[in-house]
């Protein structure tokens, strides 16, 4: 067995990066992009993590304030989901459409 | 006296704008606006008459020039002055100015306030073109004159003005855009906006990369002129404009606006790029001659008098390109004279129309006939007017025409005798259209009753015919300061035919009198032939 | 230690961060359903205030924080930009928010706190900082744009700019985090030293890449600007107003910093395509809509593309350039929308060019006004608008950039199509609708001011802001 190098992070967090884009490009519920965003969130957390193991601390102190921003994204998001509900009964994306998408 | 010799083109030409500011904070009661108006106007048109006195003649160089820094980077200078050319050309504009107040007084009787502030915001803008020295002053002028004048014809005009608004627009536009950027790419190399400055830079060939881009560039500046003046394929927006644009819109489309276009390409077509100009004549005359006869052609079968008008002007512009690609001093002068000729006697012929057009409300030549009966001055005034455009000789159009004809003939003698006939062709379709308006019985009752002019609009009109019986008895008030700026401008190509040269033109010292019998003489010589 | 000069470094911020603290903390205590007028002028205090502050501030160039914030002409530059944004849109929000029944008092601490987000994008130099700068403005207007909240549309377009906002972010946050791996450091200055000494790594390209993609949604442009008519239709005028000159303004700060400053590799093509695209799709777009919002929407599309043919443009020139022109654009931008959403009406029913129709005659002044504006975003002379486009094409051809000069100018000459409809449909057609057009208030009528004479002085009497510009490049390059 090969040691778990730097590298080995980076492509498991290029994997998060392309699945949660992919995810945010094609899925329609709206909860689901937001969770696929996340995704993106932390394929970014860990590959400043792993970076850290090369340039010190810098790295993990930057993951903590994604993080922290993160849940303040999904907080603002929810509401903002939850308003939109109010007014149309629905999370999907295709029925997003009174303004043309 | 100082004070005022430094400032004065600053004078004339923010004055209109001062105006319309004020114009702007005044109560909305029409009759004041009017006078206002054609106060601010007449101060416009007095202060200008200062550049004339003072102006001394026989002197090519540029006069009352004001240069001071605007901008410090890029490096803009507020630059004005004015030579032979432009002088006239900005006391032709102040001059219709108040003539224009006159014709749109009882035309005009919705939102008045607000044609008579784009009336002046416009004034400001048309001299501005004339005096500015500095391309970026120039091309800031030259923009700000589309925008008043687009409005007055979308506010203020009939039928399809919202196209013939957007469309006089889009043309003016799209063809500018293009000299801003051979403007930008002058900068780019000379980083200089000043006109004579880069003139100096590229005739001792300090620009570099300039042989290869001048093609690109003489054509940035002369697509902007020639949409503007409007030379044959692209002079499709203008008989719209004028028939749908206020009749004072009109005067002013066909008095001051196209001769931009000319005094554009005479000033900086030639100015600036001597040899591409003299490569690219061929197609441009050939352009300017197709210009003359097809609109001379198109006019004579115009149903519509304003139309009809409006095509002269493409016809009578291509006489003024073809004088200045001529090369030839006696082409230029005359082009140049053209210039103010044409904006009178055109100018009088928009406003005689508009005349008619507030007692009938149409332009079409069917609609009338036999109008001297019920309007005996009007005709009067109509045919004198008519035969100023068509160039009887005496009257002022016969002096442009004549010196354009013989330059053309200098240059090359097919031009010569292609625009003759051009010529021609102008006394068919004006001579044609005024029998069937003025003479024969009244064909429509509506016209029996038809009020002849009154006071107003005879005061609005004598102004020109005097101006058109001068500048055709007397030419040379108007040549001895127009011929040194020509020979300037064409200095730069040497080995011009040059007849009717005077001696020592070029020295700044040159005394007046001797100068003026000796010109004076030439100009007999050559209009007494 | 953290010296207390670090604080003047930040007091603007400071400030403005109290002024929308005291905002919340006054709401609950007003009578509920009340209108929330005296919040604004809270609000107006503050803005003036931290602009007070900002002008204390050039005796105290310098960085602060441990290297996290500088503060020099450039900075101050977009503070006084972005605070006057600021002052416009809440002045603007007075009667907008009585006309709409928004009775909401965090509308105007959201305003203020997006305002110190913004502010620290233009001064932040640490990429930890930037980006919490860009959260704090994005998500404040994520917010806003919904904040009218019985509207359908205004529920969604506040989705749309959540998602692609957020979406953006990401993109963005993956690309420090790469160039983070690439160079070993966050800060600006630690990255440029980076790229002077070092051979850029394949990392590095990719970083620089994805920091574009991310800020490129921001600032809408071509291709990442789908989101823009839908967002701008949708959401509040006055909202409208601010997000798409204060953020998009600090999100060119920030590309600004991260594309020059760093001295970032292999970008220029990227800028060149986008810039092209920008103008070409933003005026293609806006020459077929009937809604004047969204038509304005491509317009600012098709704004960011001139800002960038700046970008392409040599470093000096081309800078000062950006710099004129985010300032030039926010004056007739945050004008434009101020009159649309005075237009608009309650529910913002009057918003289709068909509703503009004869408003010359019902509201000369405003229709005047709007002109203005207008002529400024086609460029005609006298506007801020003409100068500033004249800069930047003068920037991109003393750099060489023919190719982008011409599609420039020709785009130029296309927008004024739609821009002149407008004016068309204002002066030159007769009314269709019976909009009725309520009189100009206090708060409008300072704003619209505000906003005009900044469009008209930067028009006529460019030198200083462009000396500021000019300077500004310096600091920032240095």
């Amino acid at each position: 067995m090969t040691e778990i190098g730097t590298l080995h992070y980076l492509v498991v967090a290029a994997a998060l990066f392309i699945i949660g884009t992919i995810g945010v490009l094609t899925r329609r519920n709206v909860v689901i992009i937001l969770m696929s965003i996340e995704l993106i969130l932390n394929a970014v957390n860990l590959n400043l993590v792993a970076f850290s193991r090369l340039y010190g601390l810098h790295g993990q102190v930057f993951a903590i304030f994604v993080i922290t921003d993160a849940a303040a994204e999904a907080a603002v998001g929810l509401g903002i989901i939850i308003a939109f509900f109010r007014n149309k009964e629905t999370v999907n994306v295709d029925e997003v459409d009174l303004l043309k998408w | 006296m100082k004070f005022i010799n430094d400032n004065i083109l600053t004078i004339v030409v923010f004055l209109p704008l001062a105006g319309a500011i004020l114009l702007a904070f005044f109560p909305r009661r029409d009759r004041d606006v009017r006078y206002f108006a054609l106060a601010v106007s007449l101060i416009t048109l007095l202060a200008s008459l200062h550049l004339t006195w003072y102006f001394v003649r026989g002197q090519s160089g540029f006069q009352y020039e004001e240069n001071v820094p605007w901008i410090p980077h890029p490096n803009i200078h507020y630059h004005m002055g004015v030579d032979g050319i432009s002088l006239w050309l900005v006391i032709l504009t102040t001059f219709l100015m108040p003539l224009c107040v006159l014709i749109s007084w009882k035309s005009i009787g919705d939102r008045v306030k607000e044609f008579f502030i784009l009336m002046l915001v416009l004034e400001t803008a048309m001299i501005g073109v004339f005096v500015a020295l500095d391309l970026f002053l120039f091309y800031f002028f030259w923009e700000a004159t589309l925008i008043p004048m687009a409005l007055l014809i979308g506010m203020y005009g009939h039928g399809r003005k919202i196209y013939a608004a957007v469309k006089f627009f889009l043309y003016t536009m799209i063809a500018s855009v293009f000299m801003l950027a051979a403007i930008l790419w002058l900068y780019a190399r000379t980083g200089s906006f000043d006109f004579v400055t880069i003139q100096g830079m590229i005739q001792s060939g300090q620009v570099s990369g300039f042989g290869n881009a001048a093609l690109w560039l003489f054509l940035g500046f002369f697509v902007a002129f020639a949409v503007k003046v409007p030379l044959f394929p692209v002079h499709t927006w203008l008989p719209d404009a004028h028939v749908e644009a206020p009749t004072a819109g009109s005067v002013l489309l066909a008095g001051v606006l196209l001769k931009m276009g000319t005094y554009g390409l005479l000033r900086f077509n030639l100015g600036l790029f001597p040899e591409q100009a003299r490569r690219n004549a061929p197609w441009i005359i050939a352009l300017a001659i197709i210009g003359i006869i097809y609109g001379a052609l198109v006019a004579m079968i115009q149903p519509n008098i304003k139309r009809l008008v409006a095509y002269t002007s493409v016809s009578h512009l291509g006489f003024v390109v073809l004088g200045i690609f001529s090369f030839t001093q006696l082409g230029v002068d005359g082009a140049v004279y053209q210039m103010l000729s044409h904006g009178i006697s055109t100018g009088a012929l928009f406003m005689l129309l508009g005349m008619i057009y507030d007692r009938r409300h149409t332009y079409e030549l069917s609609e009338f006939g036999g109008l001297a009966t019920p309007m005996p001055v009007f005709a009067t005034f109509f045919a004198f007017i008519m035969l100023s455009s068509v160039g009887l000789p005496l009257l002022n159009g016969f002096v442009g025409e004549f010196m354009v004809l013989s330059g053309a003939f200098q240059a090359k003698q097919l031009y010569g005798i292609l625009a003759a006939t051009g010529v021609i062709w102008s006394a068919c379709y004006l001579l044609w259209m005024y029998q069937r308006v003025f003479y024969g019985n009244v064909t429509k009752p509506v016209n029996s009753s038809l009020r002849d002019i009154d006071a107003r609009e005879r005061v609005s009109l004598w102004p020109l015919a005097i101006a058109a019986l001068v500048m055709g008895v007397a030419p040379m008030l108007w040549l001895h300061s127009i011929d040194p700026a020509v020979s300037a401008a064409l200095k730069q190509f040497s080995g011009v035919t040059q007849a009717a040269v005077l001696p020592a033109r070029n020295s700044p010292a040159a005394p007046g009198p001797p100068l003026h019998a000796d010109f004076a003489r030439n100009g007999v010589e050559v209009i007494g032939r | 230690m953290i010296p207390a000069v670090d604080y003047i470094r930040i007091l603007p911020e400071l400030v403005l961060s109290i002024f929308g603290i005291i905002v919340m903390m006054v709401d609950p205590v007003l009578p509920e359903q009340s209108p929330k007028k005296p919040l604004g002028v809270i609000a107006v205090i503050g803005v003036l205030a931290a602009l007070a502050a900002t002008a204390y501030q050039p005796g105290f160039y310098g960085s602060a924080f441990y290297n996290t914030v500088s503060v020099d002409t450039f900075s101050v530059f977009f503070h006084v930009v972005v605070l006057l944004i600021a002052l416009v849109v809440i002045l603007i929000s007075f009667e907008y928010l009585d006309v709409q029944r928004i009775r909401s008092g965090e509308y105007y601490a959201l305003v203020l706190f997006g305002t110190v987000g913004m502010m620290l994008m233009s001064a932040a130099v640490e990429l930890v900082l930037i980006f919490i700068a860009l959260e704090i403005s994005s998500i404040s207007t994520y917010i806003l744009a919904g904040m009218r909240r019985r509207a359908a549309e205004s529920a969604e377009a506040s989705l749309k700019y959540f998602l692609l906002g957020s979406f953006a972010t990401a993109f963005f946050l993956y690309g420090v985090a790469l160039i983070f791996g690439a160079t070993g450091t966050t800060n600006v200055y630690g990255i440029a030293h980076y790229f002077q000494t070092q051979q850029a790594s394949v990392l590095a390209y990719l970083a620089v890449g994805l920091m574009f993609v991310g800020l490129g949604f921001k600032v809408a442009s071509a291709p990442f600007h789908v989101w823009t008519p839908d967002v701008y239709e949708g959401s509040p005028a006055p909202v409208v107003a601010l997000m798409s000159t204060g953020p998009k303004a600090a999100a060119f700060a920030v590309l600004l910093r991260v594309l020059f400053a760093t001295g970032a590799p292999g970008w220029f093509w990227m800028v060149w395509v986008s810039a092209a695209l920008s103008m070409t799709l933003g005026n293609i777009g806006a020459l077929v809509q009937q809604n004047v919002k969204r038509l304005l929407a491509y317009s600012s599309i098709a704004h960011a593309g001139y800002l960038l043919v700046a970008f392409a443009a040599a470093k000096q020139v081309g800078i000062s350039a950006a710099i004129f022109y985010a300032a030039s654009y926010a004056a007739m931008n945050v004008g434009a929308f101020a009159v649309i959403g005075h237009f608009a009406s309650e529910g913002e029913k009057y918003v289709t060019l068909d509703d503009y129709a004869g408003l010359g005659r019902r509201s000369p002044l405003l229709a005047a006004t709007l002109t203005i504006f207008l002529l400024s975003l086609i460029g005609i002379p006298v506007t801020g608008g003409f100068f500033a486009k004249f800069y930047v094409f003068s920037a991109a051809l003393q750099s060489n950039l023919v190719g982008l000069t011409i599609i420039g100018v020709i785009n130029s000459a296309i927008a004024a199509y739609y821009y002149l409809r407008v004016i068309v449909y204002m002066y030159m057609r007769d009314e269709r609708v019976e909009a009725p057009v309520a009189r100009i208030p206090a708060g409008l009528g300072v704003g619209l001011a505000i906003s005009l004479v900044a469009t008209i002085y930067l028009g006529v009497m460019p030198g200083r802001v462009l000396d500021y510009a000019i300077q500004s490049a310096q600091d920032l390059l240095k």
